[in-house]
């Protein structure tokens, strides 16, 4: 049996002042070297997810382990150290505009405490990574929308993280750039990242031979490779 | 998995403690003075306000100790007139006048006599004529004494009091009440000086403290960016300290800007008034020691503004 590098058990989630439980008795496991598409409605949880393992929320209820580290018990301070372990995309970007795409690629190498050169180095390699070598200079908010979520991309696994979680990384992107990105993942997926994906891109990740996971209202309906998924009634995934 | 073990060691860390505190250091340095430098009109105008108020109670503060410097000056040039009595001959009197100057406590004795009391008198009063119309001299003669300098004047009123309870003496004078009064009043001004110290302290905290609130609620998106990525507190922080301590910097600088230039407009009329008086005082200026604690008190100010600020807000803005 692969290491698990995230295991949810009976995980439920409510959100401050919400109604109901957006996560319902998810239990859901993200194996080392694996790539998971987290499909679903929007409203499904896929995004609360990622969030949880992120840390930006914690669970109402069960128990979330992300590459060994149990995140209820993970004390604030620890917080930052955790995240620094994970790549995160965005739909949005997040970039920093005042800074150049170098700038904005170097940050968490920065944060981490690399030298100058190696920062150079493992900059422009994540940069020749995802085409954008000739763009350094470049401020973000000139870059196309498909070549600022590749500068976050850069950004996410320059520090060789154990993990990549990305939320709708495609949902600002044409076709041909959104397809750009799901090879991309692969990529990083080969030389042993982990990799979760949400995503509403039904079309763009069936012809990728990967699980996915299916939500609904919070719960997971099915978990299969695309193949078999394909099998289940139309309208599950 | 994937990756070793040791492979995430190298990763988490990159350099040793030292080489990366320092390089930490020498970026934040270099960032913060840049955002300074960036954004010279605001930044001037918050290091001015801070001047200001650091330039109010160091400039209080130099205007007491220029004042203490002068009542020190006018009481080590305080005398005692010792008048003797009519009996006293003028041998008597220079022998007393020897044995004052050798007495402890006395820096110098010098003797008047009766003749040089009335010759005196004619060329500085504008009433010799008086005299002559008087068939003998009335002034008595005089031993000026000086006491040593240092003395308190407490040494120098149980000296006098010493000096006139001689057999020779008929009266002596010493008019130092109004220089007690002085003392007395500089060391009221002296607290005033440290009460408006503390408020205008706690002025710049919060001149400080509202500059980079307004900056951090500037930077928002950029924190959360921060915090999404791993950046610990610290690292978020940082800048803004460093930021903190440019402003009191550049506002400690701005104050002693402001006292030199103010001590320039003073020196002049106060050489003048100290002429009129036979006196070659002269305002003295902050020394080394009010230089370094304007400067330093300016960045520490801003550094504890700075922190209160930061921490204060930092904890609010979390990745939604």
């Amino acid at each position: 049996m692969s290491q698990a590098i995230v295991q949810f058990s009976q995980v439920h989630h409510r959100y401050p002042g919400g109604g109901s439980d957006v996560l319902n008795s998810i239990d859901f496991q993200l194996d080392a070297g694996e790539m998971v598409f987290l499909t679903g409605a929007s409203g499904a949880g896929k995004s609360t997810v990622l969030r949880l393992i992120a840390l930006l929320s914690r669970a109402s209820r069960g128990q979330i382990v992300v590459a060994g580290a149990n995140l209820a018990q993970l004390p604030r301070r620890q917080v930052a150290p955790y995240r620094q372990q994970i790549g995160m995309i965005f739909q949005n970007f997040n970039l920093l505009n005042d800074r150049s795409v170098f700038d904005n690629v170097a940050l968490p190498l920065v944060i981490r405490g690399h030298s100058h050169q190696d920062i150079g180095r493992r900059v422009r390699a994540a940069l020749d990574t995802v085409g954008l070598l000739n763009r350094e200079r470049a401020r973000p908010e000139t870059l196309s929308g498909g070549e600022q979520q590749r500068v976050g991309i850069a950004r996410a696994v320059v520090t060789k993280p154990l993990l990549l979680l990305a939320d709708e990384p495609t949902g600002n992107l044409d076709p041909v750039m959104a397809q750009e990105v799901m090879r991309l993942f692969e990529r990083f997926n080969d030389v042993g990242v982990s990799v979760l994906v949400a995503t509403h891109a039904i079309d763009l990740i069936e012809r990728m031979d990967r699980r996915i996971v299916h939500l609904e209202d919070g719960r997971i309906v099915s978990g299969a490779k695309m193949a078999a998924a394909s099998k289940l009634p139309l309208g599950v995934l | 998995m994937a990756r070793t073990k040791a492979q995430n060691a190298a990763d988490a860390a990159p350099q040793n403690w030292l080489a990366r505190t320092l390089q930490e250091h020498a970026r934040v340095f270099f960032f913060s003075l840049g955002k300074l430098v960036n954004h010279p009109g605001s930044s001037l105008l918050t290091a001015a306000v801070i001047g200001i108020a650091l330039a109010l109670p160091a400039a209080l503060h130099l205007a007491v100790n220029n004042f203490q410097r002068l009542a020190y000056t006018w009481q080590n040039d305080l005398q005692l007139s010792l008048f003797l009595k009519d009996g006293v001959d003028e041998t008597r009197g220079r022998e007393l006048t020897q044995q004052l100057a050798s007495r402890d406590g006395v820096k110098s004795a010098r003797y008047i006599s009766r003749e040089q009391s009335a010759a005196e008198f004619r060329e500085l009063s504008g009433f010799g004529e008086v005299l002559d119309l008087l068939q003998h001299n009335p002034l008595p003669a005089v031993i000026v004494v000086s006491p040593d300098a240092g003395r308190s004047a407490a040494q120098v009123t149980v000296l006098a009091q010493t000096l006139s309870a001689l057999p020779e003496v008929e009266l002596s004078q010493m008019d130092q009440q109004w220089l007690q009064r002085l003392q007395s009043l500089l060391a009221i001004l002296e607290r005033v000086v440290m009460m408006a110290a503390a408020l205008l302290g706690v002025a710049v905290l919060v001149i400080v403290g509202n500059t980079l609130r307004l900056d951090i609620e500037a930077r928002r998106d950029e924190i959360v960016v921060m915090k999404l990525i791993g950046a610990p507190d610290g690292f978020i922080r940082r800048p803004f300290l460093y930021g903190g301590c440019w402003l009191g910097l550049l506002g400690g600088w701005f104050a002693l800007l402001l006292l030199t230039v103010g001590l320039a407009v003073l020196q002049a009329p106060a050489h003048e008034l100290a002429a009129l008086y036979q006196s070659d005082f002269a305002i003295q200026g902050p020394g080394l020691a009010t230089v370094l604690t304007i400067i330093l008190g300016g960045v520490l100010l801003g550094l504890i503004g700075a922190w209160w600020t930061v921490t204060r807000h930092l904890a609010a803005i979390e990745p939604a």
